[in-house]
């Protein structure tokens, strides 16, 4: 990587640090309508279930494979204003959550508007009573510079879960 | 062995608090119930070809379901006769051995014992390779593809044991010409709570939908109304369909469908002509809820269907294991469409299927003090109050009655007893 890459890559990988931390902090504190507005208006957001194959055989982009997520711009609207009814009584009195982002790193950028960014991910999960769980995998996103602002175009989510817990979060 | 007839009273129509916490109903039912009921494990177009394998459970027990090298469809149990370790740790594969990673014993897809290390040096060549092989499972049938095994040799034929079940199934697994497969792969989560609540729900509970789903109401696509439906006996109705399974079926006014699958939609309509009655086909493609005893449950509306196994993890605790089915012949688009529609609603993270196991928990949390455990649960609700009718099977109420979820205790009672 020619140096001027290099500084790019440590300027973009800074910039997206502040984006998916900022993203973190809406969720963490119920501000679920400004966090779908960092989605695009044509997001995929999606997460594949997880197999127990033989090494190199799990293929994620298999057709057809069963997923947890894949939601659009009008599902991740309708997950939200669920939320908002007062009646979602999995979250409902509220979940407390905390989001945790670490090993940010910028996949692809060779498109300075189309930003390819990895991510990993510790999502903590309290509920009444003692129940207490985490979610935990890494993200491939896609984001794209839209009016000055960074929107999500796409997310896929790998949970690192084999039976996982009932998925009432947004990671 | 204890009897546990107590628990249940077929004369009030309550149940215990205990039926749902106690260990040592719980360890009973793995043997009265779970080693002689047919319990599904898996669909046939997951396994389609000579060595194709796999893995699931029946109650506690770890399953391998093959196509062995013939063709033919077998079970048996996942665990080595040497220690006892799972010879196969996969979820689906094809292979013509199974070698155990603990030892390294290996069995064939028909279950034979093919290899031992050290047979001659170790063993002195004194092992009899007949008798050591994996346990079968000795029945195994299928219905319209889902593959059933059961434990007991001297047990009713699957058809048999479905009985009138058999008919509304069919409303969903028989309505087009090609029939239904499987989608790769499967949901698979934990939930606190007994694996009778989630199967009573299923089996005839849609009282429940106004309260617990009311989210779904708020926003628009929870059912509405009086929960009598639009058509009460004829397309809104629940059933008792005898040897503990039940049925719900009622027509939801929904989104209306993209223009692809409600081409799609008309296609299956022609077909349901030819390979249903008039009485079921008239009923396909509306929304369909039912569970099969003792823990198999089916859901099936907006294109997908869904079916669950509710695996038993103590008595506080289940797996649940969903398989989506498909039409074969859908297209592209379709089957997106359904995929996704599956995930949205009934999944782990299905923006009705949350707020359930939300309910399951807390039972279970709240559940097994000595005061609470003296005052049983209340099924009465429509007791005595169905009926039977001429165009279909079994016994008929409309929305809502509990005639339904009290016929698998009455099962359960018998099994227990």
């Amino acid at each position: 990587m020619a140096r001027d890459d290099e500084l790019v890559n440590i300027e973009l990988r800074h910039e997206f640090e502040n984006v998916l931390i900022e993203e973190y902090w809406l969720l963490d504190n119920s501000q679920f309508e400004d966090w779908l507005d960092l989605l695009a208006n044509d997001v995929r957001y999606w997460a594949p279930v997880r197999e127990n194959l033989t090494r190199g055989e799990e293929d994620f982009t298999r057709a057809d494979l069963l997923t947890h997520f894949d939601e659009d711009k009008v599902t991740m609207g309708l997950r939200v204003a669920r939320l908002g009814t007062g009646f979602a009584h999995a979250e409902e009195p509220p979940s407390r959550t905390r989001h945790f982002i670490s090993n940010i790193r910028i996949l692809d950028a060779t498109d300075v508007n189309a930003v390819k960014v990895g991510s990993n991910f510790i999502v903590f999960r309290s509920r009444p009573g003692h129940e207490e769980h985490l979610f935990v995998g890494t993200r491939r996103d896609t984001w794209v510079r839209q009016t000055k602002a960074w929107r999500l175009q796409e997310r896929l989510i790998i949970f690192d879960h084999d039976i996982i817990e009932n998925i009432t979060v947004f990671v | 062995m204890s009897d546990f007839s107590s628990l249940v009273d077929l004369e009030r129509c309550t149940v215990s608090p205990r039926v749902f916490t106690d260990q040592d109903v719980y360890d009973a039912e793995l043997t009265n119930i779970f080693t002689r009921t047919w319990n599904m494990v898996g669909h046939e177009s997951q396994i389609p070809e000579p060595n194709d394998y796999l893995t699931t459970f029946i109650g506690a027990d770890p399953v391998l379901l093959t196509r062995d090298a013939n063709g033919k469809l077998r079970a048996f149990l996942n665990s080595c006769r040497h220690r006892g370790m799972r010879v196969c740790r996969r979820d689906h594969g094809n292979t013509k051995l199974f070698s155990c990673p603990y030892h390294g014993w290996s069995y064939d897809t028909s279950g034979k014992l093919r290899g031992v290390p050290q047979l001659d040096n170790a063993y002195h060549n004194d092992l009899d390779r007949d008798e050591w092989g994996l346990i079968e499972i000795p029945k195994v049938e299928s219905f319209r593809g889902l593959v059933f095994a059961n434990f007991d040799p001297d047990c009713e034929s699957l058809i048999d044991y479905l009985g009138d079940m058999a008919w509304y199934l069919d409303i969903v697994l028989n309505r087009s010409k090609n029939g239904l497969i499987a989608f790769p792969g499967c949901h698979r989560w934990r939930l606190s709570g007994n694996w009778k609540l989630a199967a009573e729900q299923f089996s005839g509970d849609n009282y429940h939908a106004g309260a617990l789903h009311r989210s779904m109401v708020e926003i628009g696509l929870g059912p509405k109304g009086d929960y009598r439906g639009n058509s009460p006996w004829i397309r809104d109705f629940e059933v008792k369909c005898g040897n503990g399974h039940g049925w719900i079926n009622f027509d939801a006014e929904g989104a209306e469908p993209a223009a692809s699958q409600a081409a799609f939609f008309e296609q299956i309509r022609r077909e349901a002509q030819q390979t249903l009655s008039p009485a079921q086909a008239d009923l396909i493609l509306t929304v369909h809820v039912g569970t099969v005893f003792p823990n198999m449950s089916i859901i099936s509306f907006l294109g997908f269907t869904s079916v669950r196994i509710w695996h038993p993890r103590g008595p506080k605790e289940m797996h649940v294991q969903s398989y989506g089915l498909v039409e074969r012949d859908a297209p592209q688009d379709v089957r997106d469409i359904t995929r996704k529609a599956m995930g949205l609603t009934f999944s782990p993270s299905g923006i009705f299927e949350q707020d359930d196991g939300v309910a399951w928990g807390d039972i279970a949390t709240v559940q097994g003090g000595p005061i609470r455990s003296q005052y049983p649960f209340n099924y009465q609700m429509g007791h005595g109050h169905g009926k039977t009718m001429d165009d279909k099977p079994g016994l008929i109420h409309p929305p809502s009655t509990e005639i339904g979820v009290f016929g698998l205790y009455e099962k359960w009672h018998e099994m227990m007893s």
